[in-house]
């Protein structure tokens, strides 16, 4: 069961993201729950691999703003670099940087 | 905008007390759920995930909408597409928008689109949120307030006083932008009112309205309902006129084209230096240049109309002293019987003419259509009766006859209560019969306040007044409404004899004119007669009574007198 502690264990900016939810720890875990299975995750991978660099910064812009208000640092951070790459519309291997985010998406499911 | 939208929520009012209405615009379950947890204790919340469901609630909550909070990345519209057209919309307009967004360069499009303020994401923690959002909601119903006294309920534009404020404002930071004052008026409001009534006239102004706010937002400017169906609008110099008449006319008039038509006048590059209303009064002048005209949609003030406006003020000035000094001269135009085998004299109409000492003499056209507009063709109108019931008398003596003189009664004379009095007055005074005063009211007289018109014509005919009915066939009057109309001759419009005979007219009309006169049993007169052709048709087709250059063009009373002596006399 994942509980606050075990986010705090794997890196999340617990504190920050309990402040925005009015210190209910409920209702944060109950998020970050939700968070983790989004859409946006496996539409930002099939468009990188397809080479939608349109379609790929939306799902990251999106995910961007989720992770960021859930403080779920170690997939923000891959995150924010792919969204600025993508905005850039920038020729890349995208590959590395999707792997990063699935893996520490993987690793947090886990610990449901 | 309606009053309750205006007044919800705000301290003091009715609604004191109840939430606030908020609208929530995020795709993602996280952002919104963060969100409403940290706005619900103080806001009652809607919610939608999508650009095009979030306009339609919009849509249906605008009355009572405070704000919305609005996420730029959204499936489907954009949030800046969806803010765009908040802000485009005169009513939509008023809700405060706050932009919810992880970029910094998304802050200044927002900002530019019309977006109250920003709240970024990750979110910062509920005291600023909820700071920021109460701020934004403060500031717009206090301009909402505002708004209630600067605006014009019906169209939701600026009213004419604050307009003028704000047309001071925009020159004082545009000092050296061309920019042109119009002014747009709906020719013949008064009659959409009269026939689809006041709430359908109502919708139309709210359209033309909606439309000009469309306009000045694209195009820049200002824009006010002046008055009744006359707006105004304060812009950078345009050239194409004709188009913004075309835009806003479809936009007024959706179901039934040709049924609105606006004229525009135009003050171009108006002078700064010049007084602001002034701008607008030429602008004005301008279109109502065009008022007649059916072809012209846009007038531009010109040097031209200016010389006329001087020549019209001039006109004005020198009434009072011209009354004084009997220098307006009533000539008399005969009226001849042609049914019988030989023309007979069988009265007058009583014309008036100016006789300027510094202008000569002064074309009717000049001076009656501008007193018509300015009230004093009552005290003309006076005059014109008084000098023609004096005439009659002086024929009666003078030959032991009489000649049945009719004379124009305006529109603006039948308000006046004293009308059937001062009309009595003539005959008293000079010893004359009713009937030796034929009364001549045009027919769209009828159509404006036809109750009331009715009312005070059959009261003058119940006392032996004769009533011509003018201008036959130029008004608006349905054959059905004609039958109730109290009168006792027609006579027709002069537009149906230059039709008739002119090169690509025939004679037709006048045929079908003649036979609704002897349907009703009253005789028909027809002005404007200038040949023997026209004359012998005339009396062919069975008019009764002709008037016209052919017989003679109006004449002082002196020069009348010829025709009593040589022309037979049996009054009409």
């Amino acid at each position: 069961m994942l509980t606050v502690n075990a986010l705090r264990a794997w890196g999340a900016n617990v504190d920050e993201a309990l402040v925005r939810c009015l210190n209910n720890e409920n209702f944060y875990v109950m998020l970050v729950g939700k968070a983790i299975k989004d859409p946006q995750f496996e539409k930002l991978k099939e468009a990188c691999e397809a080479g939608d660099l349109e379609q790929g910064f939306e799902a990251a812009h999106s995910l961007k703003g989720m992770m960021a208000n859930l403080a779920l640092t170690p997939i923000l951070q891959p995150v924010e670099k792919i969204t600025e790459l993508l905005r850039a519309r920038t020729e890349t291997d995208y590959a590395p940087l999707v792997e990063e985010i699935l893996e520490q998406r993987r690793r947090l499911a886990e610990q449901l | 905008m309606t009053e309750p939208a205006m007044m919800k929520g705000i301290p003091g009012t009715r609604d004191e007390g109840r939430k606030r209405l908020v609208l929530i615009v995020e795709d993602d379950f996280v952002n919104r759920e963060i969100l409403k947890a940290n706005l619900e204790a103080e806001y009652e919340i809607l919610c939608a995930g999508a650009g095009d469901v979030a306009l339609k609630m919009i849509v249906e909550h605008s009355e009572t909408l405070s704000l919305v909070l609005l996420d730029l990345n959204l499936p489907g519209m954009k949030g800046l597409d969806l803010l765009r057209e908040i802000k485009k919309d005169m009513d939509l307009s008023r809700i405060p928008v706050i932009v919810l967004t992880s970029d910094t360069e998304s802050e200044v499009d927002s900002l530019l689109s019309g977006a109250s303020d920003f709240i970024p994401k990750p979110y910062p923690r509920q005291e600023i949120v909820l700071a920021r959002i109460r701020r934004s909601i403060e500031l717009s119903e206090n301009r909402d307030l505002i708004r209630w006294t600067e605006r014009d309920h019906l169209t939701g534009l600026y009213n004419r006083e604050y307009f003028y404020r704000y047309v001071d404002q925009y020159d004082t930071w545009h000092p050296d932008e061309g920019t042109d004052a119009v002014v747009l008026d709906v020719s013949r409001f008064h009659v959409i009112n009269e026939r689809f009534g006041k709430a359908y006239g109502d919708e139309i102004l709210r359209r033309i309205g909606a439309e000009l706010y469309a306009i000045v937002h694209e195009k820049g400017g200002i824009a006010c309902r002046r008055e009744a169906d006359t707006f105004q609008v304060y812009c950078p110099h345009m050239t194409d006129y004709a188009s913004l008449a075309e835009r806003v006319t479809a936009a007024a008039c959706q179901e039934a084209a040709g049924r609105v038509r606006i004229r525009i006048g135009v003050c171009t590059c108006a002078d700064k230096a010049s007084d602001t209303e002034r701008r607008f009064d030429r602008a004005k002048s301008a279109a109502d240049s065009i008022r007649n005209s059916y072809t012209e949609s846009v007038a531009i003030y010109n040097d031209d109309l200016r010389r006329k406006e001087m020549h019209a003020g001039r006109l004005m000035d020198d009434f009072q002293n011209a009354l004084a000094q009997k220098q307006f001269i009533v000539y008399y135009q005969p009226k001849y019987r042609v049914q019988s085998p030989e023309p007979v004299l069988g009265g007058a109409e009583a014309l008036v003419r100016w006789k300027h000492p510094e202008l000569g003499m002064v074309s009717p056209g000049d001076f009656i259509p501008l007193f018509e507009r300015t009230g004093l063709i009552r005290e003309l109108d006076n005059y014109v009766w008084r000098e023609a019931g004096a005439q009659i008398r002086r024929w009666k003596d003078q030959f032991g006859i009489s000649i049945p003189v009719s004379v124009n009664v305006s529109r603006i004379d039948m308000l006046d209560p004293e009308l059937t009095e001062t009309l009595c007055g003539v005959v008293k005074e000079n010893g004359l019969e009713f009937s030796d005063l034929h009364l001549e009211i045009t027919e769209s007289a009828y159509t404006e306040d036809s109750e009331r018109i009715i009312q005070v014509v059959s009261g003058l005919r119940k006392l032996g007044f004769r009533i011509e009915m003018d201008d036959f066939g130029s008004g608006y009057s349905s054959l059905n409404m004609i039958i109730k109309l109290p009168f006792d001759l027609l006579k027709l419009d002069m537009g149906f004899i230059r039709y008739a005979f002119s090169p690509e007219g025939d004679t037709g009309i006048l045929a079908i004119m003649m036979q609704i006169a002897r349907y009703l049993s009253v005789p028909m007169i027809a002005e404007g007669v200038e040949t023997e052709e026209q004359m012998l048709k005339l009396k062919e087709l069975g008019c009764d009574i002709v008037q016209g250059y052919y017989f003679s063009r109006p004449v002082p009373a002196e020069e009348f007198e010829k025709f009593i002596k040589t022309g037979g006399n049996e009054a009409c």
